[in-house]
This record gives C-alpha cells, structure tokens and sequence, in this order.
C-alpha cells in the first residue's frame, strides 16, 4: 500500500533529521548543544503551519462543494496539527529554560504559537460536539476558516505587544549567520515532519473513510 | 555555557512520546475499523 | 431590501433586549467593578497602572454573555428555523445581529465607563473623543467574532462551556491591540501614537467581518 510506503519513507527521513541533529550538526558557538533542540523546534512549527493550512484548505473545500473528503481532510490534518504545535511550544519552553532561566517568557512567537494551539483545540472540541455529519463539518470549517485568517494577525499583534515591554532578545532561537551545516540540518528534519504530517494526514482520512462506512 | 544534554534529551523525547501514541492510536483505529470491515471489502 | 432586513432586525432585537439583557448587563457591570477592586486590592495606584485591561477585561466578560445570547430568543420560542428558511441574503441578519450586539455592547461600555469615573476616582473626558474610536474598533471586532461564534453555539448543549472556549483565543489581536490604544489614549497622548494599534484594530475588525458576512450562512442553514 502506498501509505505503508509513506510511512516508512517518514521513518526514515526522522532517523536521518534526527542523525543529522545529534551527529552531522556542530555544536553551537553561543549556546551549546541545547541549540540542537531548535532542530525539533523550527520543523514542528513549520509543520504545525502546513498542517493548518490543510485545515484551511478543507475548510473551504467543505463549505463550496459539500464533498465529505473536505472536511475529512480538515479533521486529519487539524489533530497532528495541533500535535506539532504542542510539540513547538514544549520544545521552545524547554529550550527557554536553560537559556533564559524561566521556563515561559511571554516571547512573541511563543506566545502567538500558544494562541494557535488554543485556537485549533477550540476546532476540536467543537468537532467533538457535534454528532451530525454536516452541521459539524460547517461549524469546524466557519471556526477553521477564522482560526487560519486570524494567523497573521494574531503574529503581529502578539509582535508589538512584545516590542513594548521588552527589548529584542539578543538569543534569537536560530543562530545568525546561518551556516550551512545547520542550514542543512534544520531542512532535513523539517522534510521529515513535513513528510510525517502527510502520512498521519492520509492515514487520519482513511480512518474517517471507514467510519464512515460502517456508520452508513 | 554548559551543555544541558537532559533538556535536549526530554523536548525529543516528549516528542517523541506524543508522536508515537498518536500514530498507535490511529494504527489502533484503523486495525479495528479493518477487522470490522472484512465483510464490506474494505 | 437588505438594509430593510438589518433595520427591522435591530429594532426587534433593541426592543426585546431592553427587556432582558441590557439591565442584566448593566447590573453584572457593577459587580465586576467590584469585583475588579476586590482582586486588586485597596491601593488604587494598583487599579489605575491596570485601567486598560481592567476596562476590556470588563467589555470581553460582559461580551461573553451579551455575544453568547445573541441567538438565544430564536432557539427558546422555536423561531431557528424561521431564520434558516427566511430568504434572500443570510448576511443581512449577520450585520442586523452585529448591530444589535454593538448597541448593546455601547451601552454597557458607557455604564462600564461612568462607573469607573465614580468608583475609581478617574477622568476621561479630556479622552473621550479618542476613547471612543479605540472602543467602537474594538467593539466591532468582539462583536464580529462573537455574534458569527454565537451562531455557531447556538444550537449546542455545552453552548456556555464552548462559545468563551471559541470566542477568547480568536480575539486575542482585538484584546492585545484595544488594551495598547487604550493605554496611549488614556494618557492624554495624541492619537497618532496609537496609529499602527489602530491599524490593527481595522485591519482585523475588516478580516473578522469578511470571514463573517461570507460564512454566516453556512451555519444557518439548520
């Protein structure tokens, strides 16, 4: 089956990420090893971010022609979603703690991570209340459609709100200038998430699939 | 700075840890949803 | 036509609410006042250093409850399905609601607003002009949010348990961005320096109402 084929393919791309992140990348200048926890931090929420576009998309798919794979896609896509966002503000917690010595600082992209989690396990409660197939898959999309446009704006506000109270952190997550091997590094494991995403997304619907059928 | 190797080993093993039970249950789902489906010629 | 429809919404929704919701709101205004006292204890440099929030915090409680009712009359006297059969545009009775909602909201804000004047000892008329747009920017983005969220709630059992849950994280940017211009403008400083907050304030209220006005009728349809 092609999804086992893509599972495996996902498998191996995190072994290689995660290689990559203990073995192939140098150990950072400034913060020591604890900066390879970034190589986990940037992927999950990249990921997080492609996965909400998913929603997005099924959303409005849903909503314009009624088609049941839609709102199957928004589902599979929203719950990994909300996974890899969890992952991004545990990691970037856990990596602010040895570096900043707090474990949570109202930081912007923390800060704006946490609503997005907030707001897409909103999406799913709301899914979960909601038995009738079509009432529920309208509801998600209107939350999911608001939840998505609502990204930008929640970054820059959660960015001046920021800009007010605290100078610029001089400890960027990512070290600057890039070098190529961390470059390297950070892409390699963020292909794997994204390919990770894509087989929970596909195996996610196949279950709904079958739901589906048994309920009919 | 020093290296703080236990922090880095608990964000990839948490994780790690989500990761896995999640995709167990969807295994876990799917393996029941199959079982159950043999008759329909899933 | 349309205008027609917001028109006789808000005239029938005015005259119900007066009933019901605005003296409700009205009262549980004074308690949150204090109640915002109690949590904050008697030195009222404490209070004052926290004016802005205290004051939006105030208008997102009270819009939990005025928002989370904005369907209620529909659902209690069996009129839901009246709304979904009713034809021509659904987003007429979106923007009728909106408008219903931020009456409402107005007036509880002005209370909400006198009575800090009389408890807390403060003095915004010299602001009031420019308070007023932070206001009315904020207002319309809760609003906008809430009476779309409301729709959505309407009709579900954990309904007060999911519409806060919906409601608070989405407007976030309307709470970050009223409380900023609201801190600016209750100093006495020229408006202009809350310009980029304000920006904010109308690019999200326009984001919110298109999101709004477009899938307004995807939840009414039963």
């Amino acid at each position: 089956m092609a999804l086992r084929g893509l599972g495996w393919l996902a498998v191996l791309a995190l072994v290689a990420g995660v290689g990559a992140a203990f073995g192939y990348a140098p150990r950072e200048a400034v913060q020591g090893n604890v900066q390879r926890i970034m190589y986990l931090h940037v992927p999950a929420v990249l990921t997080a971010y492609l996965a909400f576009a998913l929603v997005f998309l099924g959303s409005i798919g849903y909503l314009l022609t009624r088609r049941p794979g839609w709102d199957r896609l928004a589902l599979a896509a929203a719950e990994p979603g909300v996974i890899f966002t969890g992952i991004t503000i545990a990691s970037g917690s856990i990596w602010g703690k040895p570096t900043w010595g707090t474990w949570w600082t109202w930081d912007a992209r923390l800060t704006s991570t946490a609503v997005l989690f907030l707001v897409y396990v909103g999406y799913l409660l709301l899914r979960g209340m909601i038995d009738e197939p079509d009432r529920r898959a309208r509801a998600a999309a209107v939350v999911g459609i608001l939840g998505t446009a609502n990204i930008p704006i929640v970054h820059f506000s959660v960015k001046w709100w920021r800009a007010l109270h605290q100078p610029a952190t001089i400890l960027g997550p990512e070290p600057s200038p890039i070098a190529a091997p961390i470059m390297l590094t950070l892409i390699v494991n963020w292909l794997a998430f994204t390919l990770l995403l894509l087989y929970l997304v596909a195996k996610r619907t196949e279950i709904s699939r079958l739901e589906e059928q048994h309920a009919g | 700075m020093p290296d703080n190797w236990s922090y880095v080993f608990a964000a990839y093993g948490l994780a790690g840890v989500v990761l896995l039970a999640y995709w167990r249950r969807l295994a876990g789902r799917a393996k029941s949803l199959g079982a159950r489906g043999v008759r329909r010629g899933v | 036509m349309r205008r027609a429809w917001i028109v006789v919404w808000k005239d029938v929704l005015s005259e119900r609410r007066s009933k019901e919701s605005l003296n409700a709101l009205v009262f549980f205004s004074i308690l949150l006042l204090f109640v915002f006292q109690f949590a904050l204890g008697p030195e009222r440099a404490r209070v004052e250093a926290a004016l802005p929030g205290l004051l939006w915090l105030g208008f997102i409680l009270a819009g939990l409850l005025a928002f989370g009712r904005t369907f209620l009359v529909e659902r209690e006297n069996d009129c839901w399905e009246g709304l979904v059969l009713s034809p021509g545009d659904k987003s007429a009775i979106y923007l009728g609601k909106l408008a219903g909602n931020v009456l409402l909201m107005a007036v509880v804000e002005a209370v909400l607003l006198v009575l800090f004047t009389v408890f807390f000892g403060l003095d915004f008329t010299g602001v009031l002009p420019a308070l007023s747009l932070v206001l009315a920017l904020g207002t319309l983005g809760l609003a906008a949010v809430g009476t779309l969220f409301g729709a959505i709630t309407a009709q579900l059992r954990a309904r007060e348990l999911l519409f806060p849950v919906l409601l608070l994280p989405a407007v976030v940017p309307i709470l970050l961005g009223s409380v900023s211009a609201t801190q600016i403008v209750i100093l006495g400083q020229p408006l202009a320096e809350a310009g980029a907050w304000l920006k904010l304030l109308a690019a999200a209220d326009l984001v919110y109402l298109v999101v709004g006005v477009l899938t307004f009728e995807f939840v009414l349809e039963g």
